[in-house]
């Protein structure tokens, strides 16, 4: 290792701590806004993270250009493609990864809702709510015109009640099973009744008309209900409330936080009867959730400033939302808007995870789920791809770092990537092949221009193993 | 320039009547992001389509008569090779009615005979004199000068017919005279030149030798910034749907015309209205929309007894009728003002009265 490598051991440290926040509080980060960060420090960068300034990604430009996805359309993928958009180009990574984090929460499918636009409209509102008050949100998700749908609430009636949202609300989106009773799910059901969509127009002759929420009071059971110990003649308000006052509720917000931010827990429906990895880390959440009157933001400045979640590096799988976003992040945004939009945008559901289409309302199972051989095989070709195409700006900004660094040995080679595109840590015997293959045409030169296309070319190369090796495939 | 909102006026409008319905193929439009009229009010329309049903790109002629709609033919279609497009954008017509197309995504523009068969293409990706980036709004002036906005390098350029380039005025920026990213164009009676300033929320308007001459508007968008000009923010007051942005001010506007008057008509995409505008700027009215049932419309309907039902339990019938993200308006003859409503896929039309009219 040289003297001036990016990877010199005082930097290290704290770069990897760095680049470990960004994976996970967002979608990674490039060496030079890595750089940035850690001159700022990391609790201004959790508090930046938390509050940030920086803008949206700009989707007026995008539908300049893509004026069909304004309503997203009807091909499998395409319709999430607004949301890759925003994914991609935002300045707020935290505020769009807990788009993501409650999407796979509150679980909502195209394969029934049929109109991406609703769907979108859900993340939006997950935006701009998702690190606010989970009361509040709860409320805005038992009114969001998706939500309705897909959980039946249109077909709950004073005089006939659909328990599909009751049920969810209580066993996936806030308690977990264990905590209720079938008589609860009835009383919470019929608090609901009467929330449903108003009726639009079809969609035949001049395309798809929006859904929107409507109260119909002639439709809603006013009886008096009673729900988990509570008595009254309750509305689907008070029920959020009720379910916001109960432990469990805090506890299962918080096992899902740390599923998604520190490390792999098992699937949902596993959690009544195998406990949390680190039962404590849940307790430390569930309290500032609770002290903070449900405020999401105050349990994630707990979160990101506990050693529970900075030792926790390369502990989970990325997701295949990770492994595209992170990518195309990394590489560069000069993709869109273009033609392709649609291809891109069905990456992740070739890796198994359709955005807007979880296959259920369970959501996605993640984990060492996330890989199979077919998976597997699509996710690295995808990033080999985008790797090993030097002419996107930001390898090019890697290869222009590596250029700063004069002629490079095998090791320093290996070593200055694995540092660029991550920093990712190997196995020494991962470590080793890399070396093998990266000393096979000897020293990498910059002084002409002969030599410096070789070794661009060299660079794409390594770039495209590294996109291979087990390491890359966690963050 | 400055603007004034207040005072009378001896313009009255009212709403004429709904053209075409939504169709990727056949006897509709998808997406109409341009066209362009012939004086015998036949349309050569833009469907910008979508990525994922190529066979709605494509160019489509219909009759937009007072007589009612009438589809007559497409031509041109998804691709790269000659007479194809990726991303069409502007159009125009010359004296002997040639169709003019703009690629954004191929930076060509593309020439084909009244009946649609291709003639030709030119066009070179760069910044250089005579190169393209992103070419959008395209207009023919009287001595049969093309005026194309040149988008992305933020400047209006003159070529002939035949593509050979003659001049070209302004530069990137917020000034008189500087754009960013500039979308549609026209030409007054005069050949004065009105372009739509995208990103700047604006309308300019030039002398044909590029000489500034007023700036129209400024920036203001109607309901919740980041909504993607959701018609929901549209709101409904005594029967007439209304925007909830000031007058005078625009949110990315799109296209522009100006009628035999000197009336400046300006789609004002995200505000999902078209104003209006005496020659001097100040404000007359806005269309925020009245669409009804067109007559392709009615016969969509009336092919699934299943959509009737459907419509028939609607109570508030608002979304049908405002206008969606329109990004062009025209005139036609006896000055009909026709405006694109792009994202529903149809035309709504109103009429500028000869003497006033109560609305």
């Amino acid at each position: 290792m040289t003297s001036n490598s990016v990877a010199s051991k005082d930097k290290t440290t704290t770069i990897d701590l760095m680049a470990h926040l960004m994976r996970r509080a967002g979608f990674g980060a490039d060496r030079d806004e890595l750089e940035r960060r850690v001159a700022k420090g990391y609790e201004a960068t959790v508090e930046e993270l938390l509050n940030p300034q920086g803008n949206r990604a700009d989707r007026e430009h995008f539908l300049r250009y893509h004026p069909g996805f304004r309503r997203a359309v009807t091909s499998p993928g395409m319709g999430a493609s607004v949301w890759l958009y925003d994914l991609m180009h935002t300045e707020r990574p935290l505020e769009e990864k807990m788009v993501l984090f409650w999407h796979q929460i509150f679980a909502t499918g195209q394969s029934k809702v049929d109109h991406w636009h609703e769907l979108i409209a859900q993340v939006d509102m997950f935006r701009d709510k998702g690190m606010d008050s989970y009361r509040d949100m709860l409320v805005s998700l038992a009114q969001n015109p998706a939500m309705i749908y897909w959980l039946d609430n249109c077909d709950n009636h004073e005089s006939g009640v659909n328990e599909n949202w009751g049920r969810e609300l209580l066993e996936l989106f806030s308690m977990g099973v264990g905590n209720y009773t079938e008589d609860d799910v009835f009383e919470c059901s019929r608090a609901f009744t009467g929330w449903t969509i108003s009726t639009v127009p079809p969609r035949n002759y001049y395309s798809r008309f929006d859904w929107s929420f409507e109260y119909q009071e002639e439709d809603h059971d006013n009886g008096e209900k009673t729900f988990l110990g509570n008595t009254g003649n309750f509305n689907g308000e008070d029920i959020i409330n009720i379910i916001c006052q109960q432990p469990a509720t805090a506890e299962f917000v918080a096992r899902h936080l740390y599923n998604f931010f520190v490390a792999d827990e098992p699937p949902v429906p596993a959690w009544s009867v195998t406990p949390p990895k680190d039962p404590k880390a849940i307790a430390t959440l569930a309290k500032a959730f609770t002290d903070s009157n449900y405020d999401i933001r105050s349990v994630l400045r707990v979160l990101f400033l506990s050693d529970f979640f900075q030792n926790a590096r390369f502990t989970k799988i990325k997701s295949p939302a990770e492994v595209v976003v992170g990518t195309l992040r990394l590489v560069g945004q000069d993709i869109l808007p273009g033609p392709g939009i649609g291809d891109l945008s069905k990456q992740a559901g070739y890796m198994g995870q359709e955005l807007l289409n979880p296959p259920s309302v369970e959501g996605w199972h993640t984990g060492v789920e996330w890989i199979n051989s077919g998976s597997l095989m699509k996710r690295i070709n995808f990033v080999a791809d985008m790797l090993g195409d030097t002419s996107r700006p930001g390898v090019q900004r890697i290869i222009d770092r590596l250029k700063a660094q004069g002629n490079l040995g095998a090791e320093e080679l290996v070593d200055n990537c694995l540092e660029l595109v991550g920093p990712v840590k190997t196995g020494s015997a991962t470590l080793h092949q890399l070396v093998e293959h990266a000393a096979q045409h000897g020293e990498l030169a910059w002084d002409t221009d002969e030599s410096t296309k070789a070794s661009t070319a060299r660079v794409g190369e390594l770039l495209q193993l590294i996109a291979a090796v087990k390491e890359f495939q966690y963050c | 320039m400055a603007s004034v909102f207040l005072g009378i006026n001896d313009r009255t409008y009212t709403y004429e009547s709904t053209a075409a319905r939504a169709e990727h193929m056949g006897a509709g439009v998808r997406y109409p992001i341009d066209f362009a009229m012939t004086e015998d009010e036949i349309a050569y329309i833009v469907n910008r389509g979508r990525e994922d049903r190529p066979d709605g790109t494509r160019l489509t002629v219909f009759s937009l008569g007072e007589d009612g709609e009438e589809y007559i033919s497409t031509f041109g279609s998804y691709g790269e090779e000659p007479g194809q497009f990726i991303w069409p954008m502007g159009i125009t017509l010359d004296k002997n009615t040639n169709v003019y197309v703009t690629d954004e995504w191929l930076h060509r523009v593309t020439k084909y005979d009244q009946d649609g068969e291709y003639i030709s293409h030119w066009g070179t990706h760069g910044s250089g004199d005579g190169e393209l980036n992103r070419p959008a709004g395209i207009v023919v002036g009287q001595d049969d000068t093309l005026y194309i906005v040149d988008s992305r390098n933020n400047r209006i350029q003159k070529f002939t017919l035949d593509g050979k380039y003659l001049s070209k005025f302004g530069s990137a920026g917020s000034a008189n005279g500087e754009f960013n990213l500039p979308w549609g164009m026209c030409l007054d009676a005069d050949d004065n030149i009105f372009v739509a300033d995208w990103r700047n929320d604006r309308v300019q308007s030039f002398t044909s030798d590029g000489k500034w001459l007023a700036t129209f508007g400024t920036p203001g968008a109607a309901g919740t910034p980041g909504t993607g000009g959701d018609c929901s923010n549209a709101v409904i007051k005594g029967g007439i749907t209304y925007t909830n942005a000031p007058v005078g001010q625009f949110n990315r506007p799109t296209g522009v015309c100006v009628d035999q008057d000197g009336d400046i008509y300006i789609a004002d995409w995200l505000n999902n209205r078209v104003q209006v505008l005496t020659p001097e700027g100040r404000f007359i009215t806005e269309f925020t929309g009245d669409g009804h049932l067109s007559n392709m419309g009615v016969a969509k309907l009336k092919s699934n007894p299943d959509m009737i039902r459907q419509r028939n339990g609607i109570r508030n019938f608002t979304p049908e009728r405002v206008l969606w993200a329109p990004c062009a308006v025209k005139m036609g003859q006896n000055n009909r003002v026709i405006i694109a409503d792009t994202t529903r896929h149809r035309f709504q039309i109103y009429r500028k009265n000869t003497e006033p009219v109560v609305v």
